[in-house]
């Protein structure tokens, strides 16, 4: 076993630095590449040019993967919402739960932040949505499952709404393009506000597209989580 | 790159492949799981080293916190037979 591992791991080496020496690291650009490069503040605002293109050029591709993301929120909630037992009852203990309670203000505003400042610097709304999805994990599993229904806020029917409500929102900027005379999810053509790039308030619609689908991710990862968690 | 750094990128790369290989030949599940978790943390390096903070981020909260709750939970349901 210990042959067939040390073998494994060589052979598997071997491909990978082979196949590394063929990525091409940024000296050629291929022509749609070095035109967001060229043109991407400009034309969105955001610098970003990440999110630029995840909200704004490829638009409606991220409103796909947030229809996958509400799908498969909806098939597990639907699979295993049958006779709950809770196996995180009461939660850990006394020590556990006083650091958690230290620890997630710091969390939250995390992932606040890594949502708002998602057009211009390193982040976005899905990794913000996860980040606040992954404490409510936590609170999940420090506090115990019935903490988390008795909550209003972090409770399973208020997360349902709130992951309904991301998707129409987002949903209702794109069609501000249509009525404004553009195309779906125009940015800046469909008189959003452009503010300077890299400031706070700038990018068009990308800030409320990133609010949006971060309160999906958050609200669709945990009712995922919920459901595995609680159903039997 | 320069050197210093590309040695840094190299040894990360051989850590990925040593713990994707024990996470797929090791015999308790749970230890599969951190072994995932700790591919993921290496992922993440490199995703840095290759300047892709954005999915470094997403790399890092997904990979390391949520699949592995949601794969702790898994186990923890079934029942362990060979």
């Amino acid at each position: 076993m210990k042959y067939f591992s040390a073998l494994l791991i060589a052979v598997l080496m071997l491909v990978l630095f082979i196949s590394l020496q063929e990525i091409p690291l940024s000296q050629n650009l291929m022509p749609v590449s070095s035109h967001y490069v060229d043109s991407g503040v400009k034309d969105t605002g955001a610098t970003n040019l990440v999110n630029a293109v995840l909200f704004d050029y490829r638009g409606f591709d991220t409103l796909g993967e947030v229809t996958v993301i509400f799908a498969a929120a909806a098939a597990f909630k639907m699979l295993f919402s049958h006779r709950r037992i809770f196996f995180f009852r009461y939660g850990m203990s006394p020590i556990v739960k006083t650091g958690m309670a230290v620890y997630s203000p710091f969390i939250f505003i995390f992932g606040i932040y890594v949502i708002m400042a998602g057009h211009i610097s390193p982040g976005g709304g899905f990794q913000g949505g996860v980040i606040l999805a992954s404490l409510s994990i936590l609170l999940t599993l420090v506090y115990g499952l019935w903490y988390k229904v008795r909550q209003t806020v972090l409770s399973p029917a208020i997360s349902s709404n709130i992951e309904s409500m991301g998707g129409m929102v987002f949903i209702f900027i794109g069609l501000a393009g249509i009525f404004s005379g553009n195309y779906f999810l125009s940015n800046l053509g469909a008189g959003f506000f452009a503010g300077i790039p890299g400031s706070m308030f700038s990018g068009g619609s990308i800030p409320l597209l990133n609010i949006a689908s971060g309160l999906k991710v958050t609200a669709g990862l945990s009712i995922i989580f919920y459901s595995i968690a609680g159903g039997e | 790159m320069n050197l210093l750094i590309s040695y840094i990128y190299y040894a990360f790369l051989l850590l990925l492949v040593i713990t994707a290989v024990y996470s797929v030949i090791s015999r308790n599940l749970l230890c599969s799981i951190i072994f995932i978790s700790l591919f993921n943390l290496f992922m993440v390096i490199v995703f840095l080293l290759l300047q892709a903070p954005d999915v470094a981020m997403a790399e890092a909260v997904v990979g390391m916190g949520f699949t592995t709750a949601l794969f702790t939970i898994a186990i923890s349901k079934t029942k362990e037979e060979e």
